[in-house]
């Protein structure tokens, strides 16, 4: 197989996190998302097509982003999400927090026996 | 909160929502499916592709709804279905509930109102805590009261450094208004001319009294009640300024005072300025109520320990009053709060009557979770089933906590009228008995209080049945889920909540027993006077030219009176300035009087009143000595008959025929009068204060030929009731007729039989009887059915064991005793507690209760005897029913 094993399972906390980072890129409806995530991590994160949706729910109901209608070039109504303000916010904490773990998890496995 | 409010918005919106996401879904798919098509897939691949990395519609779907939180209202709205189902399908245990509920409620509510409007509400004033009322005590001075007299007012109002301000006031019943030709009563206050200030009160038009502002001055200004503009003025915006005849004198209103503003006194209609100054420097004359405004960090004691220092100084500035009266008198000031002032003759009353509805509440409540714990009972298989197959703890609590609150809802549509009609009735008491009562309506704000009180104890019982099903083991839930039976610990609870029921059902019929006797003593009290067969009316002659003197108004009322005589059927005929029992409202105006020849004789402020010479014997008042009147009494020392208190006060004897009297008028001067005969005591306003001291003064035809201006007699005849006896009562018509024949501009007013005096005196303690007779009787069937339910219960539970008993050769009988000592012992504690209850709530009842101890042993033995003979009723029958039991039935279901 030329390409790499995409990996299916996000985990949900990452899922959050991926949304939050993408979107502070730009606005963007749930499709480009999807692509966009794929894009910028050359296809090794493949993001459950259905499983964006109830993600950007949760992250509006905690105020991180915001809703807006807006038409497509192609001249489509499509759903927009956009940082909010406390998005932008909690998407530092998140990326400083992953940094923590991933650092953690670094140091276990570079233990030397 | 935020995210709620969203979820809620949302929860609102939701089909607009689910459209949305729609559009969302099939954008999502057209751009995949674009996408896959320039990948170069076919269109049918491509359409495929997409839906197959989408995943399931549905789930997509569902992940979505349960994010936004709908899975939680989805629930709330399937248990509300689900309970109104059930609550359907019992529609006896519902109705009941709902019943119970609604009465407790909407009793409790409507009566709370009250209760809390008049006892607990500040006063409509500006600033209220820091109004106070001021009074003065001389227990050495016989016949006085806690008035003030002018100089004692005038001393603190000028010395005294507690207060902003001090204000004094007094009330006069019969002013006459006439307005074109009609002449009526009025109620007027006299009040200093700060008051208003004082109050921080602002008249809805014109202005309050400037501070220099008197009545004693031709047209000087007076207020008027919104009531009185509007009902006989038609709200005259242009109102200020103009003239109103009261009295002789012509008056200048100069504002409206709006139609809340009850002080002095509630049904007040003019208020004339009154200015206090120190002329009439005595110590008896007393007749001025006094409130005041404390300045903002003065308590009310350190206000009366300053106005009682000042004391001293009564004597030292005045001449008049001597060290040694000041030493008899033993003055005392007392400060109180004003709103504890309005409220001291109501409180006792009122707080019974919040207890009593507590009480009933309390005890419909009981009954609720009593049918909730049976319930329970009934459905503890379906509760076990569903707990082991892993419903929570908190679904079984949401399935009754819904249900209960389902109930409490529904009970509101009997709680909510029955409130409003309470208040809206106000008990049928009037603000002539219970102050601040027309400061009280049904707002909203009472509505949604109510509304969350049934959703509350609605949930409180649902849950209480929580305790029935209790925390159970595995094994436990399979032995329950085959086969009933109940734990010990509910049942000591049911059995602690019917003796609650029967111990508030003692306390209710005992009291209910106490106010029964003490109705019927007041019924039965000495009246004085003979009230069948009598009717009254009045009328009030309007100023102006044709009724300038007595003899001109005696003429009138001489020639009504020789007219009602000639109608068929009247025997009699009297005339009167008040009649007993039928006061107006607002304190008398009280005449000075003082015993001549007698040694260190002391002045009494008493009632006084007109009487012609057929009075006493058409009311029915015994003459005990002497004679009534009759023609030439006018002339030399008129003549007067005193009642039997008065004689004893002034005289110390009631062999008083001969004696003579002074009556002290305004000015100083007195006058002669002498005592030709003492009638027996009638009460004023209330049976419950006893005899009433009186002195009649004679009205006798055309004034016994005197000239106009000589007249002695110091009460006027313009305002005089009629008292008729009759077989057959006059109509209104008839006696209307009479009155415009002598006068066509007099109305007669009035009209009604002296016995309705009497029920209307006493109505105060027939309706709280009433009530008090209802709820004991609510609280003792629901007792009933309380003690019912639980013997035949535990009965039922005990059926096995009965069973074996009786297949053991145990006799019947001695079942049926297993059976009835349940319910004694449960009755036992419930009549032990009761007795506590009532015995406590006793001493709240005293300033209710006439010629009856609230400790009465036979009202005690009474209810006592009531409550344990019903009780027993009660539980006999699942007694026979248990001695009954068919043994072979019973083991072959084992």
């Amino acid at each position: 197989m030329a390409k790499a094993q995409p990996n299916e399972q996000v985990l949900q906390g990452t899922l959050d996190l991926l949304i939050l980072k993408t979107l502070s890129l730009a606005p963007m409806h749930g499709w480009g998302l999807t692509q966009r995530i794929e894009q910028l991590s050359k296809d090794a994160l493949q993001v459950g097509q259905g499983s964006i949706y109830p993600a950007l729910v949760r992250l509006e109901h905690k105020g991180w982003i915001d809703v807006e209608w807006r038409t497509t070039e192609n001249n489509r109504q499509a759903k927009y999400y956009s940082l909010t303000t406390a998005g932008r916010r909690a998407l530092g904490q998140e990326v400083a927090s992953w940094n923590r773990f991933v650092g953690a998890v670094t140091l276990v496995l570079s233990a030397e026996a | 909160m935020f995210a709620f409010l969203r979820r809620t918005r949302e929860q609102l919106t939701r089909s607009r929502v689910a459209a949305d996401q729609d559009i969302e879904f099939r954008f999502h798919l057209e751009m995949e499916t674009e996408k896959n098509l320039r990948l170069g897939m076919s269109p049918d691949e491509a359409t495929r592709a997409a839906v197959l990395a989408f995943g399931s519609k549905e789930r997509f779907r569902d992940e979505t709804h349960d994010a936004r939180g709908f899975a939680f209202f989805d629930n709330l709205i399937r248990d509300t279905r689900h309970a109104a189902r059930r609550l359907r399908r019992s529609p006896g245990f519902s109705l009941g509930a709902i019943i119970t509920l609604g009465i407790g409620l909407g009793a409790s509510a409507g009566i709370g109102a009250i209760v809390y409007g008049v006892l607990v509400r500040d006063l409509p004033y500006q600033d209220p805590d820091r109004l106070v009322r001021v009074t003065l005590h001389t227990p050495g001075l016989p016949g006085t009261s806690d008035l003030h007299s002018d100089v004692t007012y005038a001393h603190f109002a000028t010395g005294t450094r507690s207060f902003v301000g001090l204000s004094a006031y007094w009330t006069l019943d019969a002013m006459t208004l006439t307005i074109g030709d009609a002449a009526e009563r009025v109620s007027t206050g006299f009040v200093t001319p700060g008051t208003f200030a004082l109050l921080g009160v602002l008249p809805i038009v014109g202005h309050r009294f400037a501070p220099g502002d008197t009545a004693w001055v031709e047209s000087s200004p007076v207020l008027i009640s919104e009531g009185l503009w509007e009902r006989r003025l038609s709200r005259d915006p242009n109102i200020v300024g103009k003239t109103l005849q009261l009295n002789r004198g012509a008056r200048k209103i100069v504002g409206v005072l709006p139609r809340s503003f009850d002080f002095p006194a509630p049904g007040i209609q003019v208020w004339y300025p009154t200015r206090i100054g120190f002329e009439r420097p005595s110590l008896a004359e007393r007749y001025l109520g006094v409130i005041g405004r404390l300045r903002p960090g003065v308590t009310t004691a350190d206000a009366q320990l300053e106005l009682n220092t000042l004391l001293p100084g009564l004597s030292t500035q005045y001449p008049n009053i001597s060290a040694d009266v000041m030493r008899r008198a033993a003055p005392r000031v007392s400060v109180q709060s004003l709103k504890a002032a309005v409220i001291a003759p109501v409180r006792a009353q009122l707080m019974l009557l919040g207890g009593m509805v507590l009480v009933v509440l309390v005890v419909a409540t009981c009954n609720v979770v009593n049918l909730f714990l049976l319930r329970a009972e009934r459905a503890s298989k379906e509760v076990a089933i569903a707990t082991s197959l892993g419903a929570t703890r908190f679904a079984i609590a949401q399935r009754f906590g819904v249900e209960g609150v389902l109930l409490g809802l529904a009970s509101l549509l009997i709680a909510a009228p029955l409130a409003a009609l309470l208040l809206l009735t106000k008990l049928g008491f009037s603000v002539r008995e219970i102050p601040r009562l027309h400061e009280l309506a049904f707002s909203w704000e009472m509505a949604a209080m109510i509304a969350a009180a049934a959703v509350v104890i609605g949930a409180g019982v649902g849950l209480t049945a929580l305790v029935r099903t209790g925390d159970y083991s595995r094994e436990q839930l399979v032995r329950i889920a085959s086969r009933a039976t109940s734990s010990p610990g509910w049942r000591r609870a049911q059995q602690a909540l019917v003796a609650t029921q029967v111990a508030m059902a003692l306390a209710l019929v005992i009291t209910a027993g106490l106010l029964g006797r003490s109705f019927s003593n007041l019924r039965k009290a000495e009246l004085g006077f003979a009230p069948q067969g009598l009717t009254m009316f009045e009328v009030a002659l309007p100023f102006g030219r044709r009724y300038g003197g007595y003899a001109d108004m005696v003429a009138f009322h001489t020639q009504v009176i020789d007219a009602l005589r000639a109608q068929p059927g009247v025997t009699g005929v009297g005339a009167v300035t008040r009649v007993p029992l039928a006061a107006v409202g607002g304190p008398d105006l009280r005449y000075k009087l003082q015993a001549v020849d007698l040694p260190g004789a002391v002045t009494v402020f008493e009632r006084a009143s007109l009487a012609t010479s057929e009075y006493f014997d058409v009311m029915g008042i015994p003459i005990t000595r002497g004679r009534s009147f009759a023609s030439g009494d006018m002339r030399g020392s008129p003549g007067i008959v005193l009642s039997e208190a008065l004689a004893l006060k002034l005289f110390n004897s009631s062999d008083v025929v001969g004696r003579r009297v002074h009556y002290m008028n305004d000015r100083g001067r007195k006058l002669l009068f002498q005592v030709i005969g003492v009638a027996g005591d009638v009460p004023n306003t209330r049976i419950e204060d006893g005899p009433n001291p009186v002195v009649y003064f004679p009205q006798l035809r055309d004034g016994d030929g005197l000239p106009p201006d000589s007249l002695p007699i110091p009460v006027g005849a313009r305002e005089v009731q009629y008292v008729v006896r009759s077989a057959v009562p006059p109509s209104a018509e008839t006696i209307r007729r009479l009155v415009r024949a002598a006068d066509a501009s007099v109305p007669a007013i009035g009209l009604r039989t002296v016995s309705s005096l009497v029920d209307a005196a006493t109505a105060r303690v027939r309706l709280t009887l009433l009530l008090l007779g209802v709820s004991g009787a609510a609280a003792l069937l629901l007792g009933i059915v309380g003690v019912y339910s639980v013997a035949s219960y535990a009965a039922a539970q005990r059926e096995r064991e009965f069973g074996v008993r009786l297949a053991l050769g145990a006799a019947p009988r001695g079942v049926a005793r297993l059976v009835l000592r349940e319910g004694a012992v449960i009755a036992a504690f419930g009549i032990t507690a009761g007795l506590g209850i009532a015995w406590a709530g006793g001493r709240l009842l005293t300033a209710l209760l006439y010629r009856v101890s609230p400790a009465s042993v036979a009202e005690f033995a009474g209810g006592v005897a009531v409550i344990s003979l019903v009780m027993v009723l009660a539980a006999l029958v699942p007694a026979r029913r248990a001695s009954r039991t068919d043994p072979a039935v019973v083991l072959r279901g084992e």
